[in-house]
């Protein structure tokens, strides 16, 4: 009698339940049913009337047309919310194309990359970073440099002069004799930075510029660990595995010998092109080994110590690295210029 | 400087490579050669010809000419130089028909212009005893080799065609033939009287003197090779004492002897007051810092510079002296920068010239003066006055020495082979070399050992050097704080979103007045460009306020930044180069939100950093938005929006950071964990009610650990400040008591600094 009518409310119960068409429509069958005062409820107060034997099967019976209700029910709810549950989402489509609002990220100058780049290859071999005034000692600039008041070598860097008698630093050079002076032997050491030379400014010439000054002073330092340096160095700078290089001779005071280094042109290989004017090679550091007179100076004995010197144009390379073709925009503060880098 | 390849050829009898080789060797081996360029190529097809028939063209100041080319028949000529006559033997040059007055005429007669011999154009060139069809005599293609001059700024004897013969003899290891004839210098008393005040200044000075000279024009291939070696030829003379330096090189000056009062020079100092009128026609005050040549009666030339008008030579001069002296380097070139005068003399002797080369070159102008000058008589022995010259001491080159800068291998023979190559002398000993230095090399070049390594380097080529990596002690890099802590500086700023600029460490006057630097307090350029870079900026300020009026034009906003050097001159030493760091925010706003955004920008570099609002106002801040910048207690900066009328169409936030009080700052600051509290904290608020111009910054001073959470406006035109106080302890709960004691002490401080409260 129980059984019947059990099995009579769980179909009503599940037709019911799949019918319902809101989850509100689903909560009141829920309590019609399942309820305190719920038919399924009641049915299980009647229970109180049947035999021991009677009561122990019908239980089994209810229990599980209870569980298979609940389950019934959790499931089509379950169905609701995930329902639901899109629709929201699906309301709160975003046009991810849009560009992002707020400031856009900021840039590094690109003399700051380069420099920073080969900070970090020099000092990888242990070479120091030094820094220098711009405003600088004649003594400093020339004299210790083996550059003698009179000398013609003076003429070939147009010179700005100061009121106070000191100079604008015509090249990062005269950190070589502070380098001396202050670092232990032996002295590996860069060091970038700005310079002057007092030249009318138009594409190709500038009176302010960057140059990064290398010098390594040990006890058997050759031209042959100075080629080594230097190939290392612009195979790093320009990316390749290796880069073909030349010295020849080249005159610079403070170095003997002196070297101009010579880059393969990078644009032809070799064959010649405009960029290398036919010629196959591109001029890229003035380099030598370091003259015992400029040792003197920086207070080392040239008969136990020697070493090499270079000087890298860092505006000249950023303008190669980057194909630009007029130096006054390195200077320019013009953002579309420097928001490319 | 130009070098004709032909002129180093005759220097160079055996040599076969042509000018583009022999420019590639001096490249690698000796100097920068910038270009190879051909001269005169047309003279191969040039050739000698005989006027043979003229008939004038009506109307024309041109004659039509029948002409015998030889190689290229006879041809009808148009020709309008006066002196082209029937029998006349010149140039012809084919290079195709033309219509000249009506006439077709077959190629040109030329003057020396047209065929690269001199600068005349009237009249064409004569020829004797050749035959028509004959190649001109003298005068085939040349080649200019031009080396950049910086690149022989040591080398004296570079800068003459022997000079850089005997590198090219070196560099393919065939002879050099000196073309100087020491032997033809005359023997005997001078009639040309001498004499030197201070042997410093003047280490030589010789002379030799001519009589029955007839000037005139210098035979054409000596005008086309000193035209080939960019010089202008003038007359025999003349072109004698530039071929001369074009050659040793020696300068050398001419007198018109009947013009130089007893045939007497002197090498002396200018004098007080004495001036000169030279060659080129200008007048030049003189001063005893300047050396000069003078006769008994008045200075006859500036030494190594340039000769007078007084004693030149004219067309009439029949008796002339050559003159050849060393001058010291150091004076010619302070003279030659003090009177704004360089010429090709003064470039050589600031070089330090050989003082042998003065007797080779007057010996050079005798033979010269055979060729050009024939009827010319020597007269007199030569006038030589000289400090007696000191040979250097032979460098010792010890081979493993020279091998072990080289970086490569490098036997006695070899080395010992290419000094000798270049004149030095060499004694070979067991492992070492005694090298003795030629004169020429002797001035200013070569004196220790490492030249020596640059000669031996230089010729077995830098190219057969492997490249080495040194063995070397592994020592660390010295740590350089201040380049890493602006590097960190930078890179915070850029992540950020401000872009790095780099401005010019000029201002102007103007500039540093209009934002009232005084300009007493900047270092000046005593020889700037222009004006407007004439003074050393003490502040980055001025330039970014430039880079934000030139962005402002192309952009609606932008942040930017510059880390550069403050410079501030002190007497008696090197100014002060303070590293600051300028960064600017531009909108079209009311300029809030910049300020705002600076202020993050500094607490991302300094934790803590606090601002005071300040009321002194430099002319170019907005009076009302100004603060001073402190990080643990020491004042680092500055913060403030541009004047409304310093920026047109937008606001203009700036933030003014001294880099090297903040490196220290930074430095001095020690990190301390302390614990985290494992208790739950407390918190009240208190609302401070403050006049509307009161500073928030001030009111969190006095509470100490207080956060603000808002700022009201309240109805009567004051402020309500709110803080939250938080509390807690490390090893218990606070109680109730506690906190309502540390509320009641926040609030009696608050209301003893005369600060309301709101309940």
């Amino acid at each position: 009698m129980l059984d019947d009518q059990l099995s009579q409310l769980k179909s009503l119960a599940r037709s019911r339940i799949e019918a319902a068409e809101s989850p509100e429509a689903l909560e009141a069958v829920r309590i019609d049913v399942l309820g305190r005062k719920g038919s399924l409820t009641q049915i299980s107060k009647d229970m109180g009337k049947l035999s021991p034997e009677e009561r122990a099967s019908t239980g089994k019976l209810l229990n599980g047309a209870k569980q298979e209700l609940e389950g019934a029910f959790e499931t089509k709810k379950a169905r609701f919310e995930a329902g639901a549950l899109s629709l929201k989402l699906d309301s709160e489509w975003i046009d991810l194309t849009l560009p992002a609002p707020g400031t856009r990220p900021g840039s590094l100058h690109p003399l700051t990359q380069i420099q920073h780049e080969i900070e970090d290859v020099f000092n990888s071999m242990g070479f120091s970073i030094l820094g220098g005034p711009e405003v600088e000692s004649e003594y400093n600039n020339f004299d210790a440099l083996n550059i003698p008041p009179d000398h013609p070598a003076r003429d070939m860097q147009d010179t700005f002069w100061l009121e106070d008698g000191h100079l604008l630093r015509t090249h990062t050079s005269p950190v070589q004799i502070r380098g001396m002076k202050a670092l232990p032997l032996p002295v590996r050491m860069i060091a970038p930075g700005r310079v002057f030379r007092n030249e009318e400014v138009d594409a190709s010439h500038e009176h302010t510029f960057y140059q990064l000054e290398g010098m390594m002073i040990d006890r058997n330092v050759s031209i042959a660990n100075l080629t080594y340096f230097m190939k290392t160095l612009l195979a790093r700078i320009f990316r390749r595995d290796d880069v073909t290089v030349r010295l020849r001779p080249g005159y610079f005071p403070f170095v003997e010998p002196g070297f101009e280094l010579d880059i393969q042109c990078m644009v032809c290989g070799g064959p010649g092109c405009a960029v290398c004017k036919q010629s196959g090679w591109v001029e890229l550091l003035p380099c030598g080994l370091v003259h015992p007179n400029v040792l003197r100076c920086g207070g080392i004995n040239p008969e136990e110590w020697g070493g090499f010197a270079f000087g890298l144009g860092l505006t000249r390379l950023v303008m190669m690295r980057y194909a630009i073709d007029d130096i006054r925009w390195i200077n320019s503060g013009d953002l579309r210029f420097l928001r490319q880098f | 400087m130009k070098f004709s390849y032909r002129w180093l050829a005759e220097l160079v009898p055996a040599l076969t490579a042509d000018a583009i080789e022999v420019g590639r060797q001096i490249t690698m081996k000796t100097a920068e050669c910038e270009g190879v360029e051909t001269h005169a190529a047309h003279l191969d097809d040039c050739c000698v010809a005989r006027v043979l028939e003229v008939e004038p063209i009506p109307g024309s100041p041109n004659v039509k000419t029948l002409t015998d080319t030889g190689r290229y028949g006879v041809r009808t000529v148009v020709c309008g130089a006066p002196n082209c006559r029937p029998g006349l033997l010149t140039a012809y040059w084919p290079l195709g028909k033309k219509t000249i007055a009506g006439i077709e005429s077959d190629g040109m007669l030329c003057a020396g212009d047209e065929l690269g011999v001199n600068r005349h154009h009237d009249l064409i060139v004569e020829f004797e005893a050749v035959e028509p069809g004959q190649p001109l005599p003298g005068l085939v293609p040349d080649a200019v080799i031009e080396i950049d001059n910086k690149s022989l700024t040591h080398r004296p004897d570079l800068w003459g065609h022997v000079g850089m013969a005997r590198e090219v003899a070196a560099h393919f290891g065939i002879a050099l033939h000196y073309p100087a004839d020491l032997s033809v210098l005359p023997q005997g008393p001078p009639l040309v009287h001498v004499s030197i005040e201070n042997l410093d200044l003047c280490p030589r000075f010789s002379a030799v003197m001519f009589e029955n000279v007839k000037v005139g024009p210098s035979p054409l291939w000596l005008q086309y090779r000193l035209q080939a070696a960019g010089i202008n030829p003038i007359n025999n003379i003349v072109d004698i004492t530039t071929w001369v330096m074009a050659e040793l090189p020696q300068p050398l000056h001419a007198f018109d002897a009947d013009r130089v009062v007893g045939q007497r020079l002197i090498a002396r100092a200018a004098k007080d007051g004495e001036t000169m009128t030279a060659l080129n026609g200008e007048t030049y005050q003189l001063d005893p810092s300047m050396i000069v040549v003078a006769g008994t009666d008045q200075v006859l030339g500036i030494a190594g510079i340039m000769g007078g008008q007084a004693s030149m030579i004219h067309d009439g001069s029949t008796r002339i002296i050559f003159e050849a002296a060393n001058w010291h380097p150091a004076s010619v070139r302070r003279t030659s920068v003090k009177l704004k005068l360089r010429t090709d003399a003064s470039m050589r002797f600031e070089k330090a010239l050989d003082p042998e080369n003065t007797i080779r070159g007057l010996a050079r102008a005798i033979q010269l003066m055979r060729l050009c000058c024939p009827g010319a008589k020597l007269v007199g022995g030569l006038a030589d006055i000289y400090r007696p010259l000191i040979a250097p001491d032979p460098i010792d080159l010890p081979l493993d020495w020279l091998a072990a800068k080289l970086g490569t291998t490098i036997d006695a023979e070899t080395a010992a082979g290419i000094l000798l190559s270049l004149g030095f002398g060499v004694a070979v000993h067991p492992g070492r070399l005694v090298v003795t230095v030629p004169s020429w090399r002797a001035t200013k070049d070569v004196s220790v050992k490492e030249d020596l390594v640059e000669e031996v380097g230089r010729m077995i080529g830098y190219g057969s050097i492997a490249p080495q990596p040194p063995l070397m002690a592994v020592t660390p890099a010295q740590p350089n704080l201040l380049r890493k802590f602006q590097n960190s500086t930078r890179r915070t700023l850029v992540d950020l979103g401000f872009d790095e600029v780099h401005n010019y460490s000029f201002v102007s006057d103007a500039e540093a007045h209009r934002f009232g630097f005084p300009l007493e307090r900047h270092l000046r350029v005593r020889n700037p460009i222009s004006e407007d870079q004439a003074l050393l900026r003490v502040s980055l300020i001025p330039k970014l306020h430039l880079n934000i009026e030139e962005n402002r034009k192309h952009l609606e906003t932008f942040r930017l930044f510059e880390i550069g050097q403050e410079i501030h001159p002190r007497s008696g030493e090197l100014p002060d180069e303070i590293p600051h760091l300028a960064a600017a925010v531009f909108a079209r706003d009311d300029g809030a939100a910049g300020l705002a955004e600076l202020k993050r920008a500094a607490s991302a570099l300094m934790p803590g950093v606090e601002f005071q609002q300040a009321s002194d106002p430099r002319v170019f801040e907005h009076p009302a938005r100004i603060a001073n910048v402190s990080w643990q207690d020491r004042r680092i900066g500055r913060l403030f929006e541009f004047h409304p009328s310093f920026v047109e169409q937008g606001r203009a936030a700036a933030l003014d950071i001294d880099l090297r009080l903040l490196q220290e700052t930074a430095a001095a600051v020690e990190k301390r964990y302390s614990p985290v509290g494992r208790f739950p904290s407390s918190s009240f608020d208190l609302a401070v009610v403050v006049p509307p111009r009161t500073s928030a910054g001030d009111v969190a001073r006095e509470l100490p650990g207080a956060e603000f959470r808002e700022d009201f406006h309240l109805p009567d035109g004051r402020r309500s400040l709110l803080f939250r106080v938080t509390l807690s302890a490390p090893s218990r709960t606070l109680t109730g008591d506690e906190i309502a004691n540390a509320r009641k002490a926040a609030i009696d401080r608050l209301r003893s600094k005369g600060y309301d409260l709101r309940d």
